[in-house]
């Protein structure tokens, strides 16, 4: 946690959520917004009020957002989580993205809707007593991802950096096939 | 996996498989899709493999996203290639038809028009095999042809009509000098009706014409449709020009 303008904010991966995480991702993808609009935009969702910042300096604002930014220690990625007696497995020994994983997440990429990280994972980590068949579910993966998004950031960040590492050194270029204009 | 390393291993039938599957906006799934296609097996086959086991697979067919040899053949089986300047007018009617869905689909279609039986007559002369045949019943001749040794005909085709509809652009324009029917909105009854009929108009085009070709003798409809294309388009823009 880091306090800011009095409050306790949370800024570590270990104290956000999955649901938090992916608010502050789509403010700062938010193209129509500025740098310092971003900023007040995440401390708002994470509990200091706009109005708050209107006597506040440049130079204030600036040491808030830095401190903000000071993230400690780097997660591994977890290979299961338990929730309600049921354990959720994303891998045994080594985390391996197959080929009907990525379509389905290339599919949740694709439609770009909030909340899109914590479907990610929902199609990642499957419940142990089910089958192939029911872990693929739209119901079953919108359930899971409900379940993921009250876990916390620090589950949610090492699968993306390990996804964008291998969708990028392995997924082909978006290259149309030449048509005859 | 036996997978294909160029256009040269591909028929006309794969061809329009893999272009089936480019309407797959997720560009991954349409890599594996095609992939599965080219290998002939079913694409769950593929679905617990690790992305890095596919990936040496997807960069051995690049050759997908670009487009067969254009360097189409003359003579393929017993058809030979029909230059286009000597298309009739049902000749031309029809392929305008598959050009304007998706002619990807239409390769042996549009090569059952454009390749035809050949004899030589008394005088030496080539004559064509008439077009007294449905193209949907002959395309399948060219389902196992190599698309490279077709494909090129596409934007021959194209070049052609490009310079066509060049030529008698004064054909293909309305009174008032436009050629597209736009996106009009009606602010009365009656502009609602004239754009229906321009609409009506415009889909039975071809048709009006060769009615008003046969002078309105549809008993006249084969001789018509079997009229040289430039001949027949020479005397309409005669006939417009002149206003006879």
């Amino acid at each position: 946690m880091v306090t800011i303008l009095g409050k306790e904010v949370p800024n570590q991966l270990t104290e956000l959520t999955v649901q938090q995480f992916e608010e502050v991702t789509t403010i700062h993808a938010n193209q129509e917004l500025d740098a310092i609009e971003k900023h007040i935009d995440v401390f708002a969702l994470l509990g200091v009020p706009e109005a708050d910042w209107e006597d506040v300096s440049i130079e204030e604002f600036k040491q808030c957002v830095k401190e903000f930014n000071d993230i400690s220690g780097k997660p591994e990625l977890q290979s299961s989580f338990e929730h309600m007696n049921y354990t959720y497995t994303a891998f045994d020994e080594k985390f391996k993205l197959t080929v009907r994983d990525t379509k389905h997440i290339e599919k949740v990429m694709h439609s770009r809707h909030k909340g899109y990280i914590s479907e990610m994972l929902a199609i990642l980590f499957k419940r142990t007593d089910l089958t192939k068949t029911e872990h693929y579910t739209d119901a079953h993966i919108k359930l899971k991802a409900k379940i993921i998004r009250e876990l916390k950031a620090e589950l949610a960040v090492p699968y993306l950096v390990e996804i964008g590492l291998k969708l990028s050194k392995e997924m082909p270029k978006d290259e149309p096939a030449q048509v005859v204009e | 996996m036996n997978l294909p390393k160029s256009w040269s291993e591909i028929d006309v039938l794969q061809f329009k498989e893999i272009r089936e599957l480019y309407a797959i906006e997720e560009v991954f799934t349409r890599e594996i899709e095609i992939l599965a296609a080219l290998a002939d097996i079913p694409s769950d086959d593929l679905e617990d493999l690790d992305i890095s086991e596919v990936s040496d697979m997807l960069k051995d067919i690049t050759f997908i996203n670009s487009e067969p040899s254009k360097n189409y053949k003359h003579v393929i089986g017993e058809y030979h290639y029909k230059p286009l300047n000597t298309l009739t007018v049902g000749e031309f009617i029809d392929l305008e038809h598959y050009f304007s869905v998706d002619y990807n689909q239409h390769v042996g279609h549009i090569a059952s028009i454009i390749y035809r039986k050949v004899m030589t007559n008394d005088w030496g002369e080539t004559v064509w095999e008439p077009y007294e045949f449905k193209p949907s019943l002959r395309c399948s001749l060219f389902d196992e042809v190599c698309i490279n040794d077709v494909y090129g005909i596409l934007p021959e085709y194209l070049a052609y009509r490009e310079s066509f509809m060049s030529t008698y652009a004064n054909l293909f324009t309305d009174e008032d000098g436009s050629d597209e029917d736009e996106d009009e909105r009606p602010a009365t009854s009656d502009e609602a009706k004239e754009i229906a009929l321009r609409k009506s108009e415009k889909k039975w085009g071809w048709e009006r014409l060769i009615y008003s070709l046969c002078n309105e003798d549809l008993t006249k409809f084969n001789e018509v449709t079997n009229l040289s294309l430039i001949m027949t388009f020479n005397m309409l823009g005669m006939k417009k020009e002149l206003n006879v």
